[in-house]
């Protein structure tokens, strides 16, 4: 049906303009100088909860750190927080609640399933988020959508980054073998370690990395005897694993009575910073692990010491992992944005703010590209082993942070991840 | 011939730690054919109530402590039954299934809660005792002491409730209660204290296997779900209510699982669900089939 406009209407019309511009002039007014509210849509009940809960110290930490020095631009941070479950259906139904509400600028995602859902959902209702610590490649990839924003480290940063120093540090070890699960995220960690390895030891020591098939092991289970078994039929010298959370403590438990790291010179485990080393103490098997961030590669830095110091604080928790790095970064990020923007936080404004923003963080500057809205920043690792004298059972004895434009991939978004280019 | 004995060595493993879990389950639906889903909520309590009295005793135990301890385990989480059986199961008797389910399932989210307030989130991870935490030689098969351990422990538990059914007074009761709870009735006998007794022994034997297991994976709010899925599937399969059922049906599905594995690493965990489908598609009423419960 034709909408036929005619002289009552465009009356109306002007009468309602009329009305309702001095609450919009307002409420413009007020976006321009009240607190700017920031969403945080993270697991804070489920299964993930542990994982959400230094999202949520982090964004807070973030937030204390720019309101005690001014705000933004005077402008105070409050934070918005919403529970996503690490369910994209729950993560959708919050991040809409908050758009409606006036909170269109959101962080907190740490579930690659939610971080996809979270792109073409935003744009059709005009927010933005940047995620603090999804590990999907196809976020700056495949599905690149200019509404989400990567902060941390792409799945390719992390994995090249220990392959390359691994290889560096020891290029006597050239055959390989992985434990990976069986699902999506584990196939392309194993994908961009082999292709790595293959690149770099060969540039690194002129001979031919030794790659064997990778175990897949099932999530969730609480049996991995059988693919520990075909773990210890390899004929390698090192072992990574992208194996995650409880299923890595259950299959380290199980593997250590089989001998599997006695037989091996190095374990290196993509993620799990020290889900690993505070669970299993003492009975810790030596390994290098990848961190979105850990405290003592950058001490020193203003805002890793506050992020450090304040977290212990308030948890008495003496190792806090790079989840609240990552939800700290989104704070940053965000606040260094909105100041570019003179104050706007009009989804718009801030998604141009935010691209190819510089921006210091507890890693030290980390820049988003452009392009793929994906940062670069350092990639760290530390090695970590078990100790008698330590009151935790463990301890880190070497670590690196590698700067992050030597181990990103190149921007390259809306199209798929090309192995070769790494 | 190394693989061989291996695989069946593991899935043997992966058998009698099922059936620890689903040992209790069976019970409990074999009497009052409830589907318990919560088992693997108060499984997951055993394991912590077990970790919480190690720390009290200052970390690593020497054997019969780790043994004593999980048996604890079990005291506290039987009488947990008890308050349960009270509050929940006996208002589920005359109801539809659905109800159970759903109480159950309501349960299970309870008893995630409690362990989240009181334990927290953080993953832990228990070793076994110094005298289990060795690995034997068997020609070129080796195979941790550990895992020894819960094959016998699985075999014994088995032999256990068997003996307990079939030659105490107690277990013939139960057997009679199970048959026909109506005729019992009429013969005097307290149908409501056999039916405690029921859930009482199955609860503390969730907590004992908790326990036992709490060195076999980490412990954290998600463990409650993860023999649930294994313990369901050898109790169907066993046909519903049959230890002896859920035993051969553990033992059964952890060789397949194994020997798949084995065969075909490239399709993990799939094995498991694929048998129970086409076993119950060639035999609905499960192994033992309906007759033969408890």
């Amino acid at each position: 049906m034709a909408y036929k406009m005619n002289r009552r209407g465009v009356v109306a019309g002007l009468a309602a303009t009329g009305l309702t511009a001095p609450f919009l002039n307002t409420r413009m007014a007020a976006a321009q100088s009240g607190p700017i509210t920031l969403g945080v849509v993270t697991p804070l009940s489920g299964p993930v909860q542990l994982i959400g809960n230094f999202v949520r110290h982090g964004a807070e930490i973030g937030a204390d750190y720019i309101n005690s020095n001014g705000g933004v631009n005077g402008r105070e941070i409050q934070l918005q927080f919403r529970d996503s479950k690490a369910n994209p259906n729950d993560a959708s139904v919050a991040a809409r609640e908050l758009i409606g509400a006036g909170t269109n600028l959101q962080l907190g995602t740490i579930s690659s399933a939610v971080a996809l859902a979270m792109g073409p959902l935003l744009q059709s209702e005009g927010g933005v988020v940047i995620t603090s610590g999804a590990g999907t490649e196809k976020l700056n990839h495949e599905n690149y959508n200019p509404h989400v924003f990567r902060v941390g480290d792409s799945p390719v940063s992390r994995n090249a980054g220990l392959v390359r120093h691994i290889v560096q540090s020891r290029p006597d070890i050239r055959k390989w073998g992985g434990i990976i699960p069986d699902h999506e995220y584990g196939r392309t960690t194993w994908k961009i370690f082999e292709a790595t390895m293959r690149k770099a030891v060969p540039e690194m020591t002129g001979e031919e990395a030794v790659i064997a098939e990778p175990i897949l092991v099932p999530y969730g289970s609480g049996d991995y005897r059988n693919y520990i078994q075909q773990a210890m039929r390899l004929d390698v010298d090192g072992i990574y694993t992208s194996v995650y959370g409880g299923d890595a403590v259950t299959l380290y438990q199980q593997a250590k009575p089989f001998g599997l790291f006695d037989k091996i010179d190095i374990l290196l485990d993509s993620a799990n910073e020290f889900l690993v080393a505070t669970a299993m103490g003492d009975q810790t098997p030596a390994h290098w692990s990848g961190f979105h961030w850990y405290y003592e590669a950058n001490k020193g830095n203003p805002l890793s010491d506050d992020l450090y110091a304040s977290y212990v604080e308030r948890t008495g928790d003496q190792y806090p992992m790079g989840w609240a790095a990552e939800a700290h970064a989104a704070i940053m990020a965000y606040a260094k944005a909105i100041e570019k923007t003179g104050g706007s936080t009009e989804t718009a404004d801030v998604i141009d703010a935010l691209k190819g923003l510089s921006f210091d963080s507890a890693t030290g500057m980390r820049h988003l590209r452009a392009e793929d809205n994906q940062a670069v920043k350092n990639a760290e690792l530390a090695y970590i082993e078990p100790s008698s004298e330590a009151e935790s059972g463990f301890e880190v004895t070497d670590y690196v942070s590698l700067d992050g434009e030597n181990v990103v991939e190149p921007a390259r978004p809306g199209e798929m991840l090309d192995l070769s280019a790494l | 011939m190394y693989d061989i004995g291996m695989t069946v060595f593991n899935g043997l493993a992966w058998a009698m730690a099922t059936f620890l879990v689903a040992a209790g389950l069976t019970l409990i639906f074999g009497i009052l054919h409830i589907l318990n889903f919560a088992h693997g909520g108060f499984f997951m309590i055993g394991a912590y109530v077990s970790y919480s009295i190690m720390l009290g005793f200052g970390g690593g135990l020497p054997l019969w402590l780790y043994l004593v301890r999980a048996m604890a385990a079990g005291v506290v989480v039987g009488l947990l039954g008890w308050v349960v059986d009270k509050l929940v199961f006996r208002r589920l008797r005359d109801v539809e299934d659905a109800y159970s389910l759903i109480a159950t399932y309501a349960l299970l989210l309870i008893c995630g809660g409690a362990v989240t307030l009181i334990w927290g989130l953080n993953y832990m991870g228990v070793m076994p005792p110094p005298a289990l935490n060795s690995v034997i030689f068997l020609g070129d098969m080796f195979m941790p002491t550990y895992t020894i351990f819960i094959i016998f422990c699985g075999v014994a538990a088995f032999v256990g409730l068997e003996l307990f059914i079939s030659k105490t007074r107690t277990g013939r009761l139960i057997r009679v209660v199970a048959a026909d709870p109506w005729m019992a009735q009429l013969l005097g006998l307290n149908v409501k204290r056999i039916y405690l007794v029921t859930v009482i022994v199955s609860f503390a034997m969730a907590g004992a296997a908790g326990g036992l297991l709490m060195p076999n994976q980490s412990l954290s709010p998600e463990l409650g779900g993860i023999f649930l899925l294994q313990a369901f599937g050898v109790v169907i399969l066993g046909g519903m209510g049959s230890i002896r059922g859920a035993f051969v049906a553990a033992i059964v599905l952890g060789l397949i699982e194994s020997f798949g594995t084995y065969f075909f690493p490239q399709y993990p965990g799939i094995f498991f669900l694929l048998a129970l489908g086409v076993i119950l598609l060639l035999r609905p009423e499960g192994i033992m089939g309906k007759e033969q419960t408890a």
